[in-house]
């Protein structure tokens, strides 16, 4: 039972992230695409928007900005620890 | 048909206001008068209290802990200590026992009252024997000391800015997604765009590819 309580609470905090992480996902990429396509307006750039955009896309994907997107799996975890021990140990 | 609408949202408030009264931790600045360890059998109340410590079988007849207090005024108060161990509430509390033990070291007497702030959450309410469970006991400079909400206002800081993304998300979703495919439906100039856009949906990803299939389900055009 302990273990299994433990687990089941990983299992679900788990699943209820990665939904969150997934819409995340998906917000900030149509942003940074809205941003792409607004710059390119903007900037009254000619040649191939299309594959322009494809690239700053990729340069996004690879990027520092996406990388912060983990924070949604790191900071609850935080959270729990630091809420584990206040109420626990302190 | 307004005070309808309005009914329903105060109903909303109310019931997401108490579901956050009864759920977030609140001090209570109390003398505890003693403690006591008690056989319960939880009935119909069950939802109002919590489960075995973490390890041992659940049951619904069960020992508990209880600390007894009274208010500065006079008034008194009755919190039980239970774990929550990792289920609802999450505050992951598995130091009933240790919670019991400082509890007994503070216990005082009106003559030399020693003052104590009782972190808890929940209500106490006669009717239906329910008790606030205790999560941790501090000692206190005297009955007047004021306690700042600190998690409590970290807690609202980052359900409005939680609420505030969702709106963001979901006008970013409407924006970009909804009214284009509702755009495409109506202009006929804008179909041929619309397959361009489907063409390039493969390079799109994963959800590019979705709304693609999506918009494969309309009908065609009739010539």
């Amino acid at each position: 039972m302990m273990i299994l309580g433990w687990l089941r609470l990983a299992l679900v905090a788990m699943v209820v992230l990665t939904v969150v992480y997934v819409l995340i996902g998906i917000y900030w990429r149509s942003l940074q695409r809205e941003a792409l396509e607004k710059r390119w307006a903007h900037d009254a750039m000619q040649g191939d928007r299309d594959a322009w955009i494809e690239a700053g896309m990729k340069a996004y994907e690879g990027g520092l900005k996406k990388r912060l997107l983990w924070l949604i799996y790191i900071l609850p975890m935080i959270g729990f620890s630091l809420i584990f021990f206040y109420v626990n140990w302190d | 048909m307004r005070y309808v609408k309005w009914t329903l949202w105060l109903l909303v408030f109310l019931l997401v206001g108490g579901f956050l009264h009864y759920t977030l931790p609140q001090h209570d600045i109390v003398r505890i008068v003693g403690t006591e360890n008690r056989r319960v059998d939880v009935g119909e109340n069950s939802i109002f209290w919590s489960r075995a410590e973490v390890g041992m079988v659940n049951s619904t007849s069960r020992d508990v802990y209880f600390i007894n207090a009274r208010y500065p005024d006079g008034k008194t108060m009755e919190f039980r200590n239970e774990d929550t161990g990792w289920g609802w509430p999450p505050y992951f509390k598995v130091d009933s026992a240790g919670l019991m033990t400082k509890a007994k070291d503070m216990v005082s007497t009106a003559q030399a009252p020693v003052w104590v702030s009782i972190t808890h959450y929940g209500w106490r309410n006669k009717l239906f024997t329910i008790f606030p469970n205790a999560v941790g006991v501090k000692q206190v400079e005297g009955p007047d000391v004021t306690i700042i909400p600190w998690f409590n206002i970290f807690f609202f800081v980052m359900l409005g800015f939680i609420l505030l993304l969702i709106r963001r998300m979901w006008l970013q979703f409407r924006e970009r997604t909804i009214d284009p495919a509702f755009d495409r439906a109506g202009d006929a100039w804008d179909r041929v765009d619309a397959r361009a856009d489907e063409a390039a949906a493969g390079a799109r990803g994963a959800w590019g590819r979705f709304t693609g299939w999506l918009g494969s389900w309309k009908s065609k055009p009739r010539r």
